[in-house]
């Protein structure tokens, strides 16, 4: 995450951070939500701490007298969400939150909740959301802010390398036919992110998922999400003339235990990353088939413990070192298209400081290339898939046609 | 020939230690889908059981119905292994 950060920042952009947008049905006070934000933050300080570490990335936690992270109360605006996303956080100077409050016309508020990704996952956010949400309400229990348990203990470090290798020989056998991205096609955009979310109905939801299980099976929904991806990027390639060779998908799966959110403060995920041909990218039934072979595959093989002892192994690196070595694996590539499903929103969101919430969305910064990302969650039955671009790769007409495309693919496979 | 209440006992240590929090109460009849049992969990499962008694699960096999609760699980196991 550390790595990506830089990446981004290193291109003119934001940063790796992320954000949970809450439609709230009414006001809330800024003043309420500084209050307990002060709390948590003496609760936690790793929320005010600063990245750092000589050889090894650590969190530099200030102590006492710790700043309660910004709030930032606007008018509405058209322009203002994408400005906001595309502002960096100072996280040099222990900014690894921030809270921007929209006020609109009729009385109601939009809440933009922004985090460093590399302080937390999004169910860690989402959790961390209904816990300051709550005060004063249905007060949920605190997580431990570290691991609660012992880690297991870690194999010898000539096992560990031989682990990480076979992640490597893994990635070499992607570079037989080695992905290329779209590339820069705007040049004269500014460094910019962009995101457009497409939201679906309870009725074009329940008619996705009678697909996943039609097409992926039982518990497919995922499955059949990322393949549908999968099908419209091969898609959107050749419209634009610029196929690729494959197309490679990393595979978020979530390490934590069913039931438990702990730890908190942590990226609890690993990645498989899956790679498509032209010919499997060009059928639902070819993208899906792939997908479910190369993934008992990977977990025969413990590729998901590969890729975490290789990064494990990695991390002393200086960033801008770690992420060419990133890169060097899929030939100046890291993927074709970030892929993010976070399943059921917290049911525990359905108030933030005694206002409604309404509405919900995800959005995360991708790297400058491929500059192109989706994320796939549902709030309250109801689907909603994040785009996200590059203001560099796509532009907005671009995306929405892609975002149609694939809300369309989703619907009618 | 393996008895179904050994391989129930097996499943549900295995999802108890690898796949749920220690403080989710799992039996052989908890609903997995409504405990938060997802399709990666389903993988570990899958290739636990061809590790321990040398049978993949068919795809044919697995639906709403098969994954129930582990109970219906290990009925689907015990009826493969024993055809075989």
């Amino acid at each position: 995450m550390l790595g990506f950060d830089h990446e981004l920042r290193r291109g003119g952009f934001a940063g790796n951070s992320c954000q949970i947008i809450l439609e709230l049905g009414s006001a809330i006070s800024p003043d309420a939500l500084k209050t307990r934000l002060a709390n948590l933050v003496k609760q936690y300080p790793i929320l005010s701490a600063r990245p750092g570490g000589v050889f090894f990335p650590r969190w530099n936690s200030n102590g006492n007298g710790v700043d309660a992270p910004q709030i930032c109360v606007h008018r509405d605006d058209p322009a203002l969400r994408q400005q906001i996303f595309n502002e960096p956080l100072a996280i040099n100077h222990g900014e690894l939150l921030r809270f921007d409050l929209i006020q609109h016309e009729d009385e109601r508020m939009t809440l933009i909740f922004t985090w460093m990704h590399a302080l937390m996952d999004a169910p860690g956010a989402e959790y961390l959301l209904a816990l300051i949400g709550s005060a004063g309400f249905a007060e949920l229990p605190l997580p431990a802010a570290r691991f609660p348990q012992a880690p297991r203990p870690k194999p010898p470090l000539k096992e560990r390398l031989k682990s990480a290798w076979k992640y490597l020989d893994h990635l070499d056998e992607f570079c037989k036919f080695a992905p290329r991205a779209i590339g820069s096609r705007h040049p004269e955009a500014p460094t910019a992110l962009n995101y457009r979310v497409e939201k679906l109905s309870v009725e074009e939801t329940e008619q996705v998922r009678s697909n996943c299980a039609r097409y992926a099976g039982v518990l497919g929904e995922a499955q059949y999400h990322a393949a549908v991806s999968v099908l419209e990027l091969h898609r959107l390639h050749q419209r634009l003339g610029c196929p690729s060779p494959s197309y490679v998908l990393p595979f978020p799966v979530g390490l934590r235990l069913k039931g438990s959110i702990e730890p908190m403060f942590s990226n609890q995920v690993s990645m498989l990353m899956f790679q498509f041909l032209p010919d499997q990218a060009d059928s639902l039934a070819g993208a899906v088939g792939a997908l479910k072979t190369q993934t008992c595959q990977a977990m025969r093989s413990d590729l998901l413990d590969s890729g975490r002892t290789l990064g494990e192994l990695f991390r002393f690196l200086p960033l801008s070192i770690y992420v060419a070595v990133l890169k060097h694996g899929l030939r100046g590539e890291i993927c074709s298209l970030f892929y993010g499903d976070t399943s059921a929103v917290n049911p525990q969101l359905t108030t933030f400081l005694g206002a409604p919430v309404e509405d919900f969305a995800h959005v995360a910064a991708v790297t400058p290339s491929p500059g192109l990302g989706v994320i796939f969650y549902h709030f309250r039955g109801r689907l909603r898939i994040t785009i996200l671009h590059s203001a560099r790769v796509l532009n907005d007409t671009e995306a929405a046609e892609f975002a149609a495309n694939l809300k369309q693919r989703l619907l009618n496979p | 020939m393996i008895e179904a209440s050994a391989i129930e006992t097996e499943l549900l240590a295995f999802v108890q230690r690898e796949v749920f929090a220690p403080d989710v109460p799992v039996t052989a009849e908890t609903d997995l889908i409504a405990a938060g049992f997802d399709s990666m969990s389903l993988v570990r499962v899958l290739l636990f059981v061809e590790l321990t008694y040398g049978l993949w699960i068919p795809e044919r096999e697995l639906n709403a119905v098969t994954l129930r609760n582990l109970r219906a699980l290990t009925g689907t196991v015990a009826r493969l292994l024993h055809g075989q």
